[in-house]
Order: C-alpha cells, then structure tokens, then sequence
C-alpha cells in the first residue's frame, strides 16, 4: 500500500475517530479528571464499549480467517511501571495521547502544552530504549493472549468477554445514566459554573 | 427513541464507542494492525529530533518509527485526523470552547494558566513516557489490546488505571 493511500484512510479513520471522541464528550478534561476521580464514568462506559464492539468485529475477522491478531509483547516490569505513569499523565494532562489531538481540535489552548509535552515524552523515551531495552524489555513471555493460555480459541473468548463487558455496562447505566454524568455545558463540569476569570481565556462559556 | 444526529452535543458514549470500536475493521483489513496512537509521537518527535541531532535515527527503535512506511504514517494520519474530526463536530453541534476547561482552576487550586500549561506539559511527557515503555496507549492497549485478550495490555491498563487514579486522589483537588 503506497504511503498516501494509508495517510488518507488514517485521515478519515481519524476523523471519525475524532468525531466520535467529541460527541460523546470523552476528551474533555472533566470527563477524564472526573473518571480517575471516580466520580465520573463516561470515560469507562465509551471505552468499555469499544473494548466490546472490537472484540466481536476481530473475533469475526478472525474466525474467519481473514486476518491474524497483533497483540503486544509482554513485559512484566515495564508494562507495570509504564502503565503507572501513562495513566499519572493522563490524570494531570486530562487526556490520553489520542484525545489530546480532540482537545487540539477543538481549542483547548493547554492541550498544545500537553502535546508538546508528549513528543518530548516521546523523544526522551527513543534516547533512553537502547539502555532500557536489556534490562526491561528483552526476555518475557512474548505475545501472549489469554486464549492462548487458556488453550480456547480467540473467537470464542473475545465473545464472551464482549458479553460479560455488555451486562456490565448495562449494570453500571442502570446504577449511573450517563446523562448525569455530563455537565451543565457537556463537559463534565459538575457545578455548572463557570470557570474563574482565566487571565488568557474568557469568563465563561462561549457556546 | 431520539434519533443520533450529528449536529447533537452529545451522544450516548455507548453509540461512540460502537463506532470506535467498529475502526478496527478497517484497521485490521485494510493497514493490517490495531487500532493505536502513541507511536506517531515517536514518528513526529524522532523526525524533530533529527534536524538537531542526526545521530538519533541511529538508534533502531527510532529508525523503525520514522521509517516511511505506511503503517507509521497510517497512524500520524490517524491522529492528525483525530483533530479534525473533532473540529468539525464541535462546528456542527456549534459546542464553542473557552482556552482552559473550567475544572483545571478546581483541580488545580489555581486559575494560573502558566501553571495549567506547566501541569499539561509534564502529564504529557509522562504520559508518552509511560506509553511507549509499556508499548502502548489506551488506544493501543486499551482498546486494541484487552480486545485481542493480550496479557501485556491487561496489565498495562490496569496499571493505568491505578496510576490515574492515584495522581488524581493525590494531586488533583475534586472538580
């Protein structure tokens, strides 16, 4: 496949993407400060719910046989230890590395912060990989799924865990309608009010 | 049952991620990998790099990122788009932005915006830090990973999870 050919489906895969991320407000800063303070649950319901509807379109791809599964090596230590503060970061920029660009895109003026943040991240990460590589990511299991080790096939776990992710979900909106969860100006806001006098921003909600 | 319009300001996060979820077949048919964002910061920040220090692309890992293939661009592509989309839906439902969300002056006890960008700053180094030692997002790990039932991306979420949630309770005042 010629690079421009999958720079324009990364495009519109990305929008859509981005589309989705945005409707269901799950960029915003409230929604993934109020998640990881567990008082929020947007966040785990869309992403659940992608877990799920993934889980079954690559267990029919895969059933029948039209494409192999790409799951990550595993790395004890530095699956523990990078997950830890992926998930700090996440917290304190308000975003994952793919809702920062929904945040770029609809003009949070931190998000470019959080996104410069990430590249030099990125960069500090690429120079310290060759001394890390030895003693963190060499050695382990490999590839290793679930299905494997359980000894049943992907197709049939994939489903199950998509079902059991379903009656979940449909506990936790009974218990939590996502609704509530929203905010006064659907950006999980609880109070409502607007934020104080920011000194580069305005003094309330434009929209 | 209200009809999904693309004009509201906000759908059920349960159609949302019914559509996330449905980019992974044509990211398994068509560019024959999952669903992930966090190599392109390694694929745009080794290019960076490289205009200062040309030696970096010495080192494989990075050579691999930034090599012109259509997998790495697929996924800068990815995440461009990922800002336009959301551009464009905001447009659409007419849902304007201030600069700054209004919970950060709450969680951070602070209205300063220098130090909402210091804090964003360094949650996004941490965050890629973190992502690309564990090799992946939650995206990548997230999404993709606990779907193809990988023991590396359970992990890695779990371990998200609390890490989130502890800078939350530790250092982020309730919003």
């Amino acid at each position: 496949m010629s690079i421009v050919t999958a720079v324009l489906i990364g495009l519109a895969m990305g929008a859509v993407f981005g589309f989705a991320l945005e409707k269901s407000r799950v960029f915003e800063p409230g929604m993934i400060v109020g998640q990881m303070q567990l008082s929020n649950f947007i966040m785990l319901k869309v992403f659940l719910t992608a877990v799920a509807t993934g889980a079954v379109v690559i267990a029919a791809l895969q059933g029948f046989g039209l494409v192999s599964l790409h799951p990550k090596a595993t790395f004890y230590a530095a699956d523990v230890i990078g997950g830890l503060l992926l998930g700090g970061g996440i917290a304190l920029a308000g975003a994952c590395p793919g809702t920062v660009m929904a945040q770029v895109g609809v003009g949070y003026r931190d998000a470019i912060f959080a996104l410069l943040g990430g590249i030099a991240g990125a960069v500090a990460f690429s120079y310290a990989q060759p001394t890390l590589q030895p003693m963190l990511l060499a050695g382990g299991p490999g590839k290793i799924t679930f299905a494997e080790l359980a000894g049943l096939p992907y197709w049939l776990l994939a489903l199950v865990l998509a079902a059991v992710l379903t009656g979940g979900l449909f506990m936790l909106e009974s218990r939590r309608p996502w609704r509530r969860d929203l905010g006064s100006d659907v950006d999980g806001d609880p109070t409502g009010v607007p934020g104080v006098d920011l000194p580069h921003g305005h003094a309330g909600p434009a929209g | 049952m209200a009809e999904v319009s693309i004009r509201d300001r906000a759908w059920s996060p349960y159609v949302a991620g019914v559509v996330i979820g449905l980019l992974q077949v044509p990211a398994f048919l068509l560019i024959e990998t999952a669903l992930g964002t966090s190599s392109s910061y390694v694929t745009i920040g080794g290019l960076l790099a490289s205009v200062v220090d040309p030696s970096i692309a010495q080192i494989d890992y990075v050579a691999k990122h930034v090599a012109a293939t259509g997998k790495n661009w697929w996924q800068v592509a990815l995440v461009v788009g990922i800002a336009l989309g959301a551009f464009a839906s905001m447009r659409l439902s007419g849902t304007r932005r201030q600069v700054i969300s209004p919970v950060w002056s709450r969680a951070l006890g602070t209205a300063s915006a220098p130090v909402r960008y210091a804090v964003a700053f360094a949650g996004g180094f941490l965050m890629l830090l973190g992502a690309r030692l564990a090799d992946g997002c939650t995206s990548g790990h997230g999404l993709s990973g606990i779907a193809q039932l990988a023991v590396s991306s359970t992990i890695a979420v779990t371990a998200m999870f609390a890490g989130g949630i502890l800078v939350a309770f530790l250092f982020l005042r309730r919003i």
